[in-house]
């Protein structure tokens, strides 16, 4: 997620020059703030936020900040956010008996973080099927998240199953 | 031209051979000018042999009973025999130990090291001695083909000529009709994997020692061949990593149908690794086959993926790849005199 801070004239039609070359560099957007209250010499203080293919981010990033320059809106401040991914592996064997919540705390110290948890059970004593979703930030690899948890189902007889 | 072949292991697939050889006799002989005189078929405990060319309508008719035929001899070894009679080419339908390759592999030895060409459907001594194999027959001047070995009847090895233009990066695949059988029961019935294993058994899709295939050690031989043969690696089983599905539960299943996922037993080699391993993979995805299939996905470098399926196993699915070999083999042979 990318959020700009930017101040463009109270006038009918700038909320426009904002939005369209965001969207020309094909950006998601999910928000925008305007804040009236803080109006400064007729410039309207604007939060918005969006999303860009996270492959070509940095280049239509520059792009965007081309075209906001040339319409003569000014930038205050960018903040890029960390891209998440999202994955889903089974793992199935005695994870409840083997500390599941050390397994997640374990993912998580790696940044490898468990949004959710479903599990289907038999008996208390039989083994189970937990299904995990995971929230990955652009800076792990889908195979150190596969290595992190390749050692933990080694070391506690899961078997993992990924996509 | 004539080509006098012997055959090592009347079992299924050897059968299935004589008599597709049979049924392809004019055929060879219009086509190619090729006349097949098949003069030895041995087996464990002796061999067939008639040099001027065994009376095969007759041996076929015989069915398992062929050791009363006149030509029958007792413990007569392919080894002590197959130079004496002068084979131009050896066939080898014998099953392998998965930790040595023998007998085949000790066949194919002794072949290459007589000059003689071979072609095998049994896949052990390729997923053990890929390149020493292939390092003898180019030192003896032979030339050995092995299409059975992998999917069967599915052209999976030889597909490689008609991609010389191409590239394959990565292969994806299900290599054993077994496990995939267990897991399609287990996805659209939600039965147990004991019970889906039973049923395999009792319709002759599984052994009544499953370990191989449910283990994943017969999928991750193939893909050792797949790998070596179609991406220039050099790989033994020994490298692969390797997973069985006997852990995964009617549960493990219902879990990856929420996330619009099924389980496949899948042979991957990406990125000089080699798996063998139950993996999540869309509900939509060419790779979900059913039944007994085997599939492959050969993801190309400059055509995308291309996906080949077909049955996987078979006595006249591996016989008709045998002949094919053979064919390709006196082809290579007739350009080599020209
Ligand atoms: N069937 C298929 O669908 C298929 C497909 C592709 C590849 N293959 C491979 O092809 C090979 C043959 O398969 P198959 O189904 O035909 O097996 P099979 O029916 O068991 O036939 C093997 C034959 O080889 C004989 N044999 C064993 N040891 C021998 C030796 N030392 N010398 C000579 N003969 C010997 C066996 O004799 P006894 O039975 O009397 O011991 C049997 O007649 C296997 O390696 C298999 O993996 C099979």
């Amino acid at each position: 997620m990318i959020n700009l801070e930017v101040r463009i004239p109270d006038t009918p039609g700038c909320l426009i020059e904002l939005i369209k070359p965001i969207s020309n560099n094909g950006g998601n957007i999910f928000g925008i703030l305007h804040h009236h209250d803080k109006k400064i010499n007729n410039m309207i203080p604007v939060n918005i936020s969006f999303e860009l293919n996270a492959k070509l981010r940095e280049r239509k990033l520059e792009n965007i900040k081309d075209e906001l320059r040339k319409s003569k809106i000014q930038i205050d401040k960018i903040k890029i956010g960390i891209e998440q991914h999202h994955f889903v592996v089974i793992l199935t064997g005695h994870v409840f008996d083997t500390d599941v919540v050390d397994t997640i705390k374990r993912l998580a110290s790696k940044k490898i973080k468990v949004s959710e948890l479903q599990a289907k059970l038999t008996e208390i004593s039989e083994v189970s099927d937990v299904k995990l979703k995971i929230d990955l930030p652009e800076s792990i690899t889908k195979e150190e998240m596969i290595d992190e948890l390749d050692k933990i189902c080694e070391e506690k007889d899961l078997t993992l199953i990924r996509s | 031209m004539d080509v006098k072949i012997g055959l090592i292991g009347k079992g299924n697939v050897g059968s299935c051979f004589l008599e597709l050889l049979k049924k392809k006799e004019n055929y060879l002989h219009k086509e190619y000018n090729l006349r097949i005189i098949v003069i030895a078929i041995y087996e464990y405990d002796g061999a067939l042999i008639n040099e001027k060319g065994l009376d095969l309508d007759k041996i076929i008719s015989l069915k398992e009973r062929f050791r009363e035929h006149k030509d029958w001899k007792d413990n007569i070894k392919p080894i002590d025999s197959m130079q004496k009679i002068n084979l131009d080419l050896c066939i080898d339908t014998t099953p392998t130990n998965p930790d040595t390759g023998k007998p085949a592999l000790n066949h194919i030895i002794d072949a290459l090291n007589n000059h003689i060409d071979v072609i095998s459907s049994s896949k052990g001594p390729f997923y053990l001695k890929y390149k020493e194999i292939h390092e003898l027959a180019k030192k003896t001047k032979t030339y050995i083909k092995y299409e059975a070995t992998v999917a069967s009847c599915v052209p999976i090895l030889s597909i490689k000529d008609s991609l010389n233009g191409n590239e394959i990066t990565s292969i994806k695949a299900i290599l054993n009709g077994t496990s995939n059988y267990i897991l399609s029961r287990m996805t659209s019935e939600g039965v147990a994997f004991s019970v889906a294993l039973k049923e395999a058994q009792e319709l002759g899709y599984a052994e009544a020692d499953p370990t191989l295939d449910i283990e994943g050690y017969d999928a991750a031989g193939k893909l050792v061949i797949l790998a070596n043969e179609l991406l220039n690696w050099s790989k033994t089983i020994s490298d692969v990593k390797i997973k069985g599905i006997s852990k995964i539960t009617p549960h493990t299943i219902e879990l990856a149908k929420l996330e619009g996922f099924t389980i496949k037993h899948l042979a991957i080699a990406e990125k000089d690794i080699l798996f063998v391993e139950p993996r999540l993979i869309e509900k939509d995805s060419p790779l979900n086959i059913g039944g007994t299939l085997n599939v492959i996905k050969l993801q190309t470098k400059y055509a995308g993926p291309i996906i080949i399926m077909g049955r996987g196993a078979g006595g006249y699915e591996a016989a008709s790849a045998i002949l094919n070999d053979l064919i390709s083999i006196q082809k290579l042979r007739k350009r080599s005199i020209e």
